[in-house]
């Protein structure tokens, strides 16, 4: 009798790997073999055809600390992450409550509207905000006509207004995607507790900072992780729209890694990959922190 | 039902999500920056063979690629037309077109890197900057030509310095880089000067006649892509002057190159030159959007000066300013065909390219007329086609011009880090021109340079 049941439960774990069998491998084939593979090349310097182990080992992770442009696509980047994810979060948020009235007409228009930023590729739509930002383009030509400015501005091309065009891209492409989590977050709180919370005499902020924003904070927790992770890993936008320029002062860092082994720097794939791996570590500490000050429980 | 509905949709985008996973390097690249390299590298890889492979060569068929469809293509086109009418009409050149010339110089990382150069065509067409890089990197990735039958005096010195490694010509050269100074002379006039009183002067006249001539006509005398400054290079080989001296940067104790650069910072807050912010902005707005007055750049640019069509007949060509007067000359760009190590067939390519590319007048006359491809073979720089007039360039016969001052541009040192001191350069103009302090920025590009080059 014991005999048959532990063969069922054998079964049944033979069953539950094979299910696991191909996902399994093919994680292990497509994504750590390369992993291991780019740590081992981190360690390498020289010609991409013949490389060899660093001198010393450490070589390529100690270099990175002295390389002036590497730690300006790290303040760029952070620039980008400390501007941009706050007010895209906050926009979204309140996107989010005003879609979720229920007395709202044409409710699924808007909300696909907001959504379908998401829907265009990365790098059209920096294209288009590149036409659009250009010196003779939209924007120049609208604030001309209304007399706001009296001469073209170089958008692109000064420092200051550079940075600012990625941020405006980057809050239009991304404030619906994360306003359909904090909808959906929404729809997950009881209409009772809004009515509890008006009869005891709460306002419309009141309730809003006091009930929506804690009982959301799970997907707030999962959107800024999203948002942080996208920002530190952000290229399209780099390279399509300002070409990292004007003098490397929009670079981020996946643009400065990719520059590294294919664009005008000569291809240093060992650098590179240990550029890689520094990311990597700053995404899951970021996301650690995130974490643990998202995750205050009463117990 | 509706939750199987629901399974069936989830599925099948699963399915979809795998499939974009497998083949989507442009997703790779960006959200996977732990495994950027290696991803991208993986993909790449995989593509590479069906757009590059060498498709089972026959007998006597050869493969290329090359990326310009209004260039350099119809060059080789007409190449293989001369070779097939006059030696063997059994020959057959698949030309490979990629959409930047890029394209072509990342496959030849890729291929070099893994040491599996089965992902390459038979020739390779790219920018000479590169061709000392890729040598010393991947010595088995190329075969020397320097046993073809060519006479290598008769091309210039300069161009070949870039395919000449110790010794052994690796490459034969397909365009001419010469750089010219094209003004628009209906302009010039406008002003109170000729053709003339530009050529052979200094950068400080110049600079005072730019300044007139946009007071005058709103018009720039000059631009440039700030983001690829080439005004640094171009400016220096006319001085006969390197960025690099003994194979390390040689910048802010290099004279000439200093004072290159106050010049062009001089020039660009002086509204003389224009610094556009990238490629496209500097051919469509600037050139073709008719903001200037005057172009200087290797003499590829000029069927982009030809696409405004109204303009025709107004615009003549001359030699570079230079620092202290006289006429310079320098080169930018241009590229040459490379035999790849995966070449089964070397001697039959090495035949082909001597006989076309070597000197052939029936292949560059063609060449010229379908792709304006200038050649700095200097024989066949002298065939009747490149006699003719040109009726854009007020009926001056401007090809045999370009050809002859291709003759007289200084061999200067060249390194594999062109492309690198290229950006550190262009940005020490920009954060210049807005306003920092030049030598600061000069030093920063030097150590900046430095630090690249692992000194």
């Amino acid at each position: 009798m014991k005999n048959k049941k532990s063969t069922v439960l054998a079964k049944q774990h033979r069953a539950g790997w094979i299910y696991l069998a191909p996902a399994t491998l093919l994680i292990a084939v497509m994504s750590f073999y390369p992993m291991i593979q780019a740590f081992i090349m981190s360690l390498k310097t020289g010609s991409s055809a013949n490389m060899q182990w660093a001198e010393p080992v450490t070589y390529n992770y100690t270099r990175m600390f002295q390389d002036k442009l590497f730690i300006r696509s790290v303040g760029n980047t952070f620039l980008y992450l400390i501007i941009q994810v706050p007010i895209m979060l906050v926009l979204a948020m309140l996107l989010a409550q005003l879609l979720n009235n229920k007395d709202l007409k044409f409710k699924g228009l808007f909300r696909t509207c907001i959504f379908l930023p998401c829907a265009t590729s990365l790098v059209s739509y920096s294209l288009i905000f590149k036409s659009m930002f250009a010196t003779n383009g939209l924007v120049n030509s609208v604030l001309l006509n209304l007399g706001l400015i009296e001469n073209n501005i170089n958008f692109i091309g000064t420092t200051s207004t550079a940075r600012m065009v990625i941020i405006i891209a980057l809050i239009w492409r991304w404030t619906g995607y994360n306003m359909v989590f904090y909808l959906a977050g929404l729809q997950g709180i009881e209409y009772s507790v809004y009515e509890a919370a008006k009869i005891d005499g709460a306002n419309g902020w009141q309730t809003f900072w006091r009930i929506t924003v804690p009982l959301l904070k799970p997907t707030i927790v999962m959107t800024a992780i999203m948002s942080i992770n996208g920002t530190l890993q952000l290229f399209d936008e780099s390279v399509n729209l300002t070409s990292g320029g004007p003098a490397n002062s929009t670079i981020t860092m996946s643009h400065y890694i990719y520059q590294n082994s294919f664009g005008d720097f000569v291809a240093n794939f060992g650098y590179a990959s240990a550029l890689s791996f520094v990311v990597f570590i700053m995404v899951a500490v970021l996301s650690a922190i995130n974490l643990k000050v998202g995750d205050k429980r009463d117990d | 039902m509706k939750r199987k509905i629901l399974a069936a949709l989830l599925a099948s985008t699963m399915v979809v999500s795998l499939v974009g996973c497998g083949s989507g390097s442009e997703e790779a690249a960006s959200t996977a920056a732990t495994e950027d390299t290696a991803a991208a590298e993986d993909t790449a890889e995989e593509e590479a063979p069906a757009e590059m492979s060498a498709a089972a060569a026959g007998e006597n068929k050869l493969t290329v690629a090359a990326w310009d469809a209004n260039f350099n293509i119809p060059a080789l086109e007409a190449a293989a037309e001369d070779y097939k009418a006059n030696v063997d009409d059994t020959f057959e050149l698949e030309i490979i077109e990629q959409s930047q010339s890029s394209d072509i110089e990342d496959a030849i990382t890729l291929a070099g890197s893994s040491g599996d150069y089965s992902t390459l065509p038979d020739i390779v067409l790219f920018q000479d900057h590169w061709i000392q890089k890729y040598v010393s990197d991947y010595p088995d990735a190329w075969q020397d030509v320097d046993d073809a039958d060519v006479d290598w005096d008769d091309f210039g010195a300069e161009k070949l310095s870039y395919s000449t490694i110790n010794g052994k010509h690796y490459g034969f050269p397909v365009d001419n880089g010469t750089v010219v100074f094209a003004y628009r002379i209906d302009v010039l006039e406008e002003c109170g000067y000729t053709i003339e009183d530009m050529t052979g002067i200094t950068w400080d006249e110049f600079i005072a006649i730019g300044e007139e001539v946009y007071a005058k006509t709103g018009k720039y005398l000059l631009s440039m892509d700030g983001d690829g400054n080439d005004l640094i290079y171009m400016m220096l080989q006319a001085e006969g002057g390197s960025q690099f001296k003994d194979g390390q940067p040689y910048i802010t104790e290099n004279e000439d190159l200093v004072q290159v650069c106050e010049k062009i910072v001089e020039m660009v807050q002086k509204n003389v030159c224009y610094l556009a912010n990238d490629w496209s902005d500097y051919t469509d707005q600037t050139i073709i959007g008719d903001m200037v007055a005057g172009v200087m750049n290797g003499n590829w640019i000029i069927p982009t000066i030809e696409q405004v069509s109204e303009n025709s007949g107004k615009w003549e060509i001359t030699s570079m300013p230079t620092l202290d007067g006289g006429e310079g000359y320098a080169s930018n760009g241009g590229s040459s065909l490379y035999v790849t190590a995966n070449c089964q067939n070397p001697d039959l390519a090495k035949k082909f390219l001597a006989y076309t590319f070597g000197g052939s007048t029936v292949t560059y006359d063609g060449a010229l007329r379908d792709g304006g491809v200038i050649t700095c073979c200097i024989s066949a720089g002298q065939s009747d086609v490149y006699n003719e007039g040109v009726a854009y360039f007020n009926d001056t016969p401007i090809y045999a011009e370009i050809v002859e001052m291709g003759a007289n541009v200084p061999v200067i040192e060249q390194n594999d880090f062109h492309y690198t001191a290229r950006t550190y350069m262009a940005a020490a103009i920009i954060n210049a021109v807005q306003g920092a302090d030049l030598a600061t920025e000069l030093q920063a590009a030097e150590d900046n340079l430095n630090f690249a080059m692992g000194n």
